[in-house]
């Protein structure tokens, strides 16, 4: 019972980390909610299923091929829309509206082409599981919490020691800085946009393969990842991965106490929590306030 | 003919939905994506209680306006400690767990089923009950809501309103609560917004959560942003536009289960354009930088 629990809470703070962290990268570097990053989610899951079903691309490639397109479908929203808005106004409630639209076009075109319904690209018969220490887990779960690991630490020691991920804390930190010591911050942004979409595309094909996929289903995952980077604080990366554990042990234990159908009012009640009385996260410094 | 006047009942509730949302938006500059929860708690009182207590409408609509304002204070007050897109996303956690309350809470709000049967307005004796009556209903609130707003915007109030947008320290400097100013604009907008609410609940005489979530919000945010956030006649272009533009998309013949979706393509599209070419919507007014509404 516990260890079930547990596994479960373990499996849904995988996603919900790989989503906070390309979202956290996204807001650092260009400073703004990107609400599009769940339509990138969910778009790639539907790019997998045109390559394996219509195009007929074995598993690995379309793998790799569907996350590409999610990385250049995110660059794409920088290039036209958001990099011409920042450098005529800087309002990071502009951009946000921005974003707002693209999403709600995205999830429509999503369901104009693939229906409202849900769509599975899972193969062959729904297996039971592992039993691991009394808990069952199916070997997607396993391989879920696995490359969410991997991810995250990955994402860590690049931004720590690779030469652009110096550059997106320093754009992070002060962009005029950044400029003046020679860093191309529009560059750094764009690379942002596409690590950041990267880790969206594969959190979405890996909940797809879990629990198949609705046109939906980007904005309440963007939303769980975001209320993740939240409690744990935007820059620090073992905050966030800290607060996406914590969310999803504080919906698993909702779940098993009053019922599943109060998930998301239960998320979304913590992030006020935390919005109003601790903004910054437990990890972070600084937060803007309302000044008065 | 009947088409017609519901297409114009339609575009009066918008009206009051995106003026109201314009007094918290436009003037003071507070961006909510919770509108649609007080739309959805002005219909679910006024239905709830013409279903359950058979209250006059009269009664039942002040009594919406009551628990929406109720309602907005509680959203307006994470404004005092965050802002910009910090408090867009609190006012998203509200919409959620309102949709989430209404949609759950199935022995007191019918769940997903929806509350049907919502019985025809009587005002002063007078029933209700034809198209052109609930026009001229709407077409008075509407009025209503426009002279408030207008009422508002020119008070004292209103320009401590607008001076919290263009620059929060300022007005709290000159002595102005800024902390009461917002709550109070959240109150007002609140309040208003569960008219339409309850106007949509009598009209349609069934509601259900379907029509108060996230989308819906951001529908009203479409209309006040394109129509002219921060100005009067903005949000009445802006509902006469989006309302009346997808049902070209009937005429062209285009299906319905399609139509939905090219509607909300077009509004999403536009809120794009307009972000890119026009942040300060048609009619022209705030654009949500500081110091950028045009005098």
């Amino acid at each position: 019972m516990i260890s079930q629990f547990a596994v479960n809470a373990f499996i849904a703070s995988s996603t919900y980390v790989l989503l906070g962290l390309g979202f956290a990268l996204v807001y650092r570097a260009a400073r703004f909610f990107h609400f599009a990053h769940g339509a990138v989610f969910a778009s790639g899951p539907y790019l997998l299923l045109i390559f394996v079903q219509c195009a007929g691309v074995s598993w690995p490639a379309s793998v790799v091929l569907s996350v590409a397109c999610v990385c250049v479908l995110g660059c794409a929203m920088e290039v036209m829309a958001y990099g011409p808005i920042r450098r005529a106004h800087s309002s990071p409630i502009v951009l946000a509206l921005a974003s707002l639209g693209i999403y709600v076009v995205l999830q429509n075109v999503i369901s104009l082409i693939f229906g409202d319904d849900t769509k599975s690209i899972r193969t062959g018969v729904v297996r039971e599981g592992i039993n691991v220490l009394g808990a069952r887990i199916t070997p997607i779960q396993i391989t879920t919490i696995c490359v969410s690991i991997v991810l995250v630490i990955g994402l860590a020691l690049f931004l720590r020691y690779a030469k652009l991920g110096r550059a997106m804390r320093a754009v992070a930190n002060d962009p005029e800085l950044a400029n003046l010591s020679g860093i191309d911050s529009d560059r750094v942004i764009l690379w942002a946009f596409a690590i950041g979409s990267a880790l969206a595309g594969i959190a979405g094909i890996l909940v797809a393969l879990d629990v198949d996929m609705t046109p939906t289903m980007g904005m309440n995952a963007l939303m769980m990842g975001v209320v993740a980077v939240i409690i744990g604080g935007v820059s620090s990366i073992p905050g966030i991965a800290l607060g996406a554990l914590l969310l999803g042990m504080a919906q698993q234990f909702g779940v098993w106490w009053i019922s599943s159908q109060w998930q998301d009012a239960i998320a979304f009640i913590i992030l006020l929590v935390f919005l109003l009385f601790r903004p910054q996260g437990f990890m972070g410094r600084k937060v803007k306030k309302a000044v008065v | 003919m009947e088409y017609l006047l519901h297409i114009l009942i339609l575009i009066g509730i918008y009206i009051i939905l995106s003026e109201s949302l314009n007094l918290i938006a436009g003037y003071t500059g507070l961006l909510s994506i919770a509108h649609a929860a007080f739309y959805g708690v002005g219909a679910y009182v006024a239905a709830l209680m013409a279903l359950n207590l058979h209250t006059p409408f009269l009664v039942n609509i002040i009594c919406a306006v009551i628990a929406a304002g109720a309602f907005g204070a509680l959203v307006g007050i994470p404004s005092l400690r965050i802002r910009d897109d910090y408090f867009v996303i609190a006012t998203f956690a509200f919409q959620v767990i309102t949709f989430s309350v209404l949609n759950n809470w199935v022995s007191f709000t019918g769940g997903p089923m929806g509350l049907p049967g919502i019985p025809q307005p009587v005002i002063f004796g007078l029933q209700i009950s034809s198209h052109v009556g609930f026009l001229i209903l709407v077409g008075v609130l509407c009025a209503l809501s426009l002279w408030v707003t207008h009422r508002v915007v020119r008070s004292p109030f209103g320009r401590v309103l607008m001076a919290i947008r263009e620059d929060e320290v300022f007005a709290h400097a000159m002595g102005k609560n800024v902390a009461r100013y917002k709550v109070m604009v959240f109150v007002i907008g609140a309040g208003i917004a569960a008219i339409a609410g309850a106007m949509y609940a009598y009209y349609i005489s069934f509601i259900d959560p379907t029509s108060f979530t996230v989308t819906e919000s951001i529908f009203i945010i479409s209309i006040v942003i394109i129509g002219g956030a921060g100005s009067l006649w903005g949000p009445v272009v802006g509902a006469a536009v989006l309302v009346t533009l997808p049902e070209i998309l009937r005429f062209v013949g285009m299906p319905s289960s399609v139509a939905a979706n090219v509607r909300q393509i077009l509004y999403g599209g536009l809120l794009v354009a307009f972000m890119m070419w026009r942040p300060q919507g048609f009619m022209g007014g705030y654009s949500f930088e500081k110091g950028g509404s045009e005098k």
